[in-house]
């Protein structure tokens, strides 16, 4: 982006339904993101981090407000168009990992690439490639049984990276993982940020795994009450 | 294509499911297709007589009652007919085996005129004039009971209270689609015995008169002329061509079509409900995987499609195994023998099989839509909250 902004929100409202009651989750939120930024999102249960990152992630619509990713305001989009575009500018790293468990690594990874136009060849070339930067091309074809959960996440970071995305959001990845594990996958996500400049949005609880991030935001009720910027060359935010 | 590794491996993730709905439906349509096969070659067997000109003559109040045989010269005297033969049912046990294949009492000098696709060497048609207690047997009936000529075949009447001894004449050979398997032998010898042992009741007639005429054009008339000179007697008559004589007997065992057809719906939705709950199953078992891959861009269209895709591949695995097997089984292995006589010969038409699986394919498409549909509209959130 000409402006350097990833992801800037404007006065962003999100409400859910339950029944006749109508429950606020995020009030009145701005933010902004940096082109190439690691943030990390803190926050208590229930603080809003998850609907928040939802919300960046074009997967549910604000209530009101503005979400512009990469130039994009989201609200704008049908479900069909926000569809297409998570597909080409968003990779999902879950806590629990989310790998079909009939797929074998090779082909887990190659999911998101079904959907493009690329033939059999080109869609190989690009699962090896994005296996390779996981450090599992050796693996393949092991099923995600056969794997460590270390692996597994690393396997699900291969899928997110797999279409070269501009933006990666990780919902607690390293929630189910010991701290070996752990500081794997969190060095590996620093990699990814440094050495290709992903964009990456991170949901945690865990304080060791924000100091990763170069920023880290506190949430509260729905609302940011804290914005630190952990590495100086970045500069502030808000 | 690319999407098939995908589905299939769904498709063996629970394979004991998928195998119980495989079975579910490849039973079903294998018993389907049975039953079905029976409407299409009772048509087509009684479609296959149009060509040899043969009428039936029978008594107006149906197979229980008689035709006096003082008929039979009547008719044969008739503009138009060639041969006639009497053709009285006998239904003998053989052994312990009741109705074990048709015996009737025929004219032994004109049978295989009247049925001139049946071809018995000229021999062997003598020896069998010549013999009162003698026979002639199908060569399917032969082979399979391993009859030969000299043979005898001792008949314990069922019907009527004396037995009939006869003596394998002659073994007849007929076209693929006819009856290898009646028995032949002397109205005479059956009258005799009626006279012996029954008293007389029920002597002197045939079961029905069978006609050969010498061309097509003449059996309307002919068979309206018939009726027509019986009409005011004691025993009026009833005449058809054969076909349609053979489609009323085919009646006699009740709207068959029509409780086939019932029966077919019937199975079509209990099937379409087994394989919908085996699906439904399987959605709801994989509500988070449906939900990630909408989250990583798969589109409700796309979503459909596979889910769509695996319950279809599932219940068209179900009908190719059902249908088709059955077609190919009953190739293989013949059962009309099983009919005593019903039924001349059995298989599952191709129209039939390929008419099953094209059903099968439409079960596991609609039972696949509800699921397909609720999986497209699965929320993603909601999908991921399960585990997240």
């Amino acid at each position: 982006m000409a402006d350097g902004l990833a992801i800037e929100l404007r006065a962003v409202t999100k409400q859910y339904k339950r029944d006749e009651f109508t429950v606020p989750v995020l009030e009145s939120l701005d933010l902004v993101v940096r082109e190439g930024e690691f943030l990390a999102l803190m926050g208590p249960s229930g603080s809003g981090k998850t609907t928040l990152l939802n919300l960046i992630a074009g997967l549910d619509y604000a209530s009101s407000g503005e979400v512009i990713v990469h130039g994009q305001d989201l609200g704008r989009l049908s479900e069909g168009q926000i569809t297409r575009w998570r597909a080409n500018n968003v990779g999902f790293i879950f806590q629990l990992y989310n790998l079909i468990p009939v797929l074998t690594a090779f082909e887990n990874v190659e999911l998101p690439l079904l959907l493009t136009n690329l033939n059999r060849k080109r869609r190989r070339e690009n699962v090896m490639t994005a296996l390779r930067a996981v450090g599992l091309s050796e693996r393949e074809d092991h099923y995600p049984r056969q794997l460590s959960g270390g692996q597994e996440q690393r396997v699900a970071i291969a899928r997110a990276i797999v279409t070269d995305p501009y933006l990666l959001v990780a919902d607690e990845p390293t929630g189910d993982l010991d701290r070996k594990s752990a500081e794997e996958i969190l060095n590996l996500l620093e990699q990814l940020n440094s050495e290709f400049d992903k964009t990456i949005i991170m949901v945690t609880h865990d304080p060791i795994a924000a100091q990763k991030a170069h920023r880290l935001l506190h949430l509260d009720k729905g609302q940011l009450i804290g914005d630190v910027v952990q590495v100086p060359r970045l500069g502030a935010a808000s | 294509m690319k999407y098939f590794t995908y589905i299939f491996r769904n498709i063996r993730r629970n394979k004991l499911r998928s195998f119980l709905t495989i079975a579910s439906v490849s039973a079903c349509l294998f018993l389907a297709s049975i039953l079905a096969s029976f409407t299409a070659i009772n048509e087509e067997a009684a479609s296959g007589t149009r060509d040899f000109n043969r009428l039936v003559t029978m008594s107006s109040q149906g197979l229980g009652a008689v035709v006096p045989i003082v008929r039979l010269n009547e008719i044969r005297g008739l503009g138009g007919v060639e041969f006639a033969t009497p053709f009285s049912w006998y239904g003998g046990k053989l052994g312990e085996e009741i109705q074990p294949f048709a015996q009737f009492g025929v004219d032994a000098e004109t049978i295989f005129k009247v049925y001139e696709e049946l071809v018995v060497p000229p021999e062997d048609q003598k020896a069998f004039i010549q013999d009162r207690a003698g026979c002639v047997i199908g060569r399917k009936m032969a082979t399979e009971r391993k009859y030969q000529v000299g043979d005898k075949i001792p008949l314990k009447g069922t019907i009527y209270p004396f037995n009939l001894d006869l003596t394998v004449r002659g073994i007849y050979d007929s076209p693929p689609k006819s009856d290898g398997r009646m028995c032949f032998f002397h109205w005479d010898y059956l009258e005799e015995g009626l006279k012996r042992d029954f008293k007389g009741d029920r002597a002197g007639n045939a079961g029905v008169i069978m006609i050969r005429c010498n061309n097509s054009k003449v059996m309307p008339d002919l068979s309206k002329n018939i009726d027509a000179a019986y009409s005011n007697s004691d025993t009026p008559t009833k005449t058809q061509t054969e076909e349609a004589f053979s489609k009323m007997f085919a009646e006699y065992f009740g709207n068959f079509k029509d409780v086939i057809s019932l029966v077919g719906i019937v199975v079509v939705l209990s099937l379409i409900f087994v394989t919908g709950n085996a699906m439904a199953m399987a959605m709801r078992e994989r509500t988070t995987e449906m939900a990630v891959l909408k989250a990583i861009g798969f589109s409700n269209g796309r979503i459909m499609f596979l889910v769509l895709a695996e319950s279809t591949l599932i219940a068209a695995a179900g009908g190719l195994i059902g249908a088709v097997g059955s077609k190919l089984m009953l190739d293989a292995y013949d059962i009309s023998k099983f009919f005593a006589g019903f039924l001349a010969f059995f298989y599952v038409p191709w129209s039939v099989a390929l008419i099953g699986l094209a059903v099968s394919i439409g079960i596991g498409f609609l039972s696949g839509l509800i699921p397909a549909i609720s999986a497209a509209r699965l929320s993603v959130i909601n999908g991921l909250r399960k585990v997240v």
